[in-house]
């Protein structure tokens, strides 16, 4: 994430330019050349590269954008600047879309004038995800118009028009991508940037806007229209391809989201693509049902392509039923799962199989190499200096096994790991208090929950006033690194004002957590072994609600923060200590030499907390800056 | 016709550690191929895998749409960790390229005792088993001598490119360099390059 914003930024291209873009910067680009207004996020992988591109690109007057605290503001901010005519983008992660369902659901009743487009970005395979949810759903529970791009191109012309059409039928619409599509890399030719895009008035019509139970019953009809205009525009959508058989067939294939790139290159592949139909759908909500029709209607038998729930082969199989065709409609089986990804190998195997057709070209010479489960493994890691080891060290030297401890989403999950073993529990973000507050009023364990700064922003704060209404009993460890690490160090309430700059103000956590109310309060410096040992255990030594707010930057933010002189850690004494240390800190940046124990000295960041951890062991060294 | 463009049709695939810049090595060739008039895709995967996880790219020349590379769909397996070359060797078509580092980054799981790093002779015989081609490269020592050890990443596409596999050459992976590399490291891998492919 770039810190300074550029006039001549990449995405600001001529017409006609071609780039290699990522999908994500693709979207950013199509919503630009829709002539979007307003921007607002909460970050989250694989959505984050769309928001922190745009943010990029801030202050110039093209747009307003924010990091919101969490997905639901986000929405509603977005929704809020729709109704004002402005054309707005909210852009999450598929599990984001869960937090802002409430939104969502109703503003599709009452129509946001000024154009809406929700990015919800899945992950299907669980890359950096918690569940890999099909948020087609949600295009469907909430009545939403959906694209579903498949190359880089796709990404920025699918944002083109989902914004013109959001803004036609004055109805929010998803924008549906995978981390395949998020993630993928491709050239994309430029459109026209227009300067500025006119805002629709707001025109004052409660009987509109305010869906108490009359006016919603009212707007339920009136989104089914919605939905019916949206269908009749998928059915002539440039998105909508068939491709019928050159030779005589009477079997067809029907490929939505990114299945659609998939099955290109098994038909190549394969030599296949002459002799079977082809429907690609582009528009996955709602259904261009006579052109799905039509196709069904030409075919025996119809294999369905798409990643995830059965969504589309369910409805393909009511549509035959309604028309009385006779179709067959196949899809998922034992190797096409609803879980985890397509690829092309096993499309082009059930493709094989569907056409009763082995392939054309040969396949390749001898076995493939199995998977070595046996080799060592090499897990995502807390970095280097990262604070969250330092509190977990010493949160371990002073509870050990007793509690359970309550974790949350963010960096300082990977702190699940062995030797510091500090996530018990995980439901969602903010879930670290209050699940935390549920364990502890049935079990005889204390409890220690920990949540970052930008989550406790996110979601951690109604927790926490919760746990002091209802009078629960926890430890709160807030892990303040300043920022929103995870994904990429996108700000948040508690970063330092003077990163903010001046379109953010700062948010003092120890103030919000103090007027929620918790009195057993304590601020301590991440990297001070001292103050952290002593604050856990006064802290153990009490109940009810208590909250440790334990403060250091991110060691990667702080790395291209800052210039000072860099210090590292070298081994000063050889011998057990020494390797216990490395045992219980589990630095990457501790390596074995033969027997002895090393620190690397190009991932040394000198937090000098091995130094504390085992004194006499270590010895800190100054290396001039360079 | 069509058969010219289908043996211009190469999937390549990338892996490496966290931070050591296998997102990079992958756009570089991707642009290169981009200013050779090929058709590009690239795939990669961003979040958890940046803190010292394994990373993996893919790279589809010559026509193709998919973002992603399947067991047994690399034509080419660049490997920037030789641990992380052999975790990656399913992902290789029997009888495609190896191109590897032969510099070890050991797991905190063998820093830690818990887990052994296998021998460089025994990865060797396991890639023999399934290449067709391979070829190790010391790639810090040539990083190093380049001016920076990240630049190691650069000296590997050299010695692809010196193979003759790539449907193109040094020169628009040079002119990558100069677009997409900030300029105060382009010499470094500009020169990399060139020992890469002269090793």
């Amino acid at each position: 994430m770039s810190a300074v914003s550029s006039p001549d930024h990449p995405l600001l291209g001529l017409p006609g330019e071609r780039r290699l873009l990522l999908g994500n910067e693709a979207i950013v680009r199509g919503a630009l050349e829709a002539g979007v207004h307003l921007i607002a996020c909460y970050p989250g992988t694989p959505s984050s590269e769309v928001p922190d591109a745009f943010y990029s690109m801030r202050g110039q007057g093209r747009f307003r954008m924010e990091y919101s605290v969490n997905e639901k503001v986000a929405l509603e901010v977005a929704a809020g600047a729709a109704l004002a005519g402005a054309m707005s983008l909210a852009t999450m992660k598929h599990v984001g879309v869960n937090v802002a369902a409430d939104p969502l659901l109703t503003s599709a009743y009452i129509g946001l004038p000024g154009g809406l487009v929700l990015l919800s970005a899945d992950d299907p395979g669980c890359h950096s995800s918690q569940n890999e949810q099909d948020n087609r759903h949600y295009a469907r529970f909430a009545s939403l118009p959906c694209f579903e791009p498949a190359s880089a191109q796709e990404a920025k012309d699918m944002t083109r028009a989902a914004f013109r059409l959001a803004r036609e039928l004055q109805q929010p619409v998803m924008l549906r991508v995978t981390t395949r599509v998020a993630h993928m890399r491709g050239p994309v030719e430029f459109g026209a940037l227009p300067q500025t895009s006119p805002l629709v008035e707001f025109q004052r019509d409660p009987g509109r806007f305010v869906p108490v139970p009359a006016v919603a019953l009212k707007r339920h009809k009136a989104l089914a229209a919605a939905l019916e205009q949206a269908a009749r525009l998928a059915e002539t959508s440039p998105f909508t391809r068939c491709r019928a058989a050159t030779r005589p067939s009477r079997l067809g294939i029907i490929a939505s989201g990114v299945a659609r790139a998939y099955l290109a290159d098994a038909l190549t592949e394969g030599g296949w693509e002459d002799s079977v139909h082809i429907l690609e759908l582009g528009v996955t909500w709602p259904l261009p049902v006579e052109a799905l029709g039509a196709f069904l209607s030409g075919c025996d038998r119809v294999l369905v392509l798409e990643e995830g729930a059965p969504l589309l082969e369910n409805d393909l199989r009511a549509l035959a039923q309604r028309r009385g065709l006779a179709a067959l409609v196949e899809g998922k089986d034992a190797d096409l799962t609803e879980q985890g990804e397509y690829s092309t190998s096993r499309v082009l195997r059930r493709v094989s199989s569907f056409l009763d057709c082995p392939r054309a070209v040969a396949p390749a010479r001898g076995p493939l190499r199995a998977v070595r489960s046996d080799l060592p493994a090499r897990a995502p890691n807390l970095c280097p200096g990262c604070s969250h080891r330092a509190v977990y060290y010493a949160a371990r030297q002073v509870y050990g096994d007793a509690p359970v401890y309550s974790s949350d989403i963010g960096c300082y999950t990977l702190g699940m790991a062995p030797p510091l073993r500090m996530a018990d529990f995980l439901v969602c973000m903010g879930s670290s208090v209050s699940a935390g507050s549920g364990f502890a009023a049935v079990s005889d364990r204390p409890v220690v929950a920990f949540i970052g700064d930008s989550t406790f922003f996110h979601s951690g704060m109604t927790g926490l006033a919760n746990a002091v209404f209802n009078r629960h009993n926890l430890l709160l460890v807030i892990l303040d690194n300043g920022t929103t690490a995870m994904t990429g160090h996108q700000p948040n309430p508690g970063m330092l004002q003077e990163d903010l700059g001046e379109a953010a103000r700062h948010l003092d956590i120890e103030g919000v957590v103090r007027a929620l109310g918790v009195t057993e309060c304590a601020r301590v410096g991440a990297f001070n072994l001292k103050a952290l040992l002593g604050a856990f255990a006064d802290m153990k030594e009490k109940s009810g609600v208590r909250v440790l707010i334990a403060e250091e930057l991110c060691a990667l933010y702080a790395r291209r923060r800052r210039k000072t002189a860099r210090r590292t850690v070298v081994v000063a004494r050889q011998g057990d200590e020494a390797r216990r240390c490395l045992e219980r800190l589990a630095c990457p940046a501790f390596c074995r030499d033969g027997d002895d124990v090393a620190v690397d000295q190009t991932l040394c960041v000198g937090c000098m907390v091995c130094l504390q951890a085992a004194p006499g062991v270590f010895k800190a060294v100054s290396h001039r800056q360079g | 016709m069509k058969k010219n463009a289908a043996q211009r049709r190469l999937r390549i695939y990338f892996t490496g550690v966290g931070g050591q810049g296998a997102l990079t090595a992958t756009s570089l060739l991707a642009h290169a191929a981009l200013t050779a008039g090929l058709g590009v895709v690239a795939g990669e995967v961003h979040g958890m895998a940046q803190r010292g996880g394994v990373v993996e790219s893919a790279l589809l020349l010559g026509g193709w749409r998919s973002p992603r590379l399947d067991f047994g769909e690399a034509d080419v397996l660049l490997g920037f960790e030789p641990l992380e070359t052999l975790r990656g060797l399913p992902y290789l078509k029997p009888g495609g390229a190896v191109f590897s580092s032969s510099d070890p980054l050991p797991p905190l799981s063998v820093s830690l005792g818990a887990a052994r790093y296998p021998d460089l002779a025994e990865i060797e015989a396991e890639i023999r088993q399934t290449a067709g081609r391979h070829r190790f490269l010391p790639c810090r020592k040539l990083g190093l001598a380049a001016g920076s050890a990240q630049s190691g990443n650069t000296a590997l596409l050299g010695a692809v490119c010196a193979a003759d596999i790539l449907p193109f050459g040094l020169e628009e992976l040079q002119s990558a360099i100069r677009y997409f590399l900030p300029a105060r490291i382009q010499e470094a891998n500009l020169k990399a390059l060139s020992l890469g492919a002269e090793a």
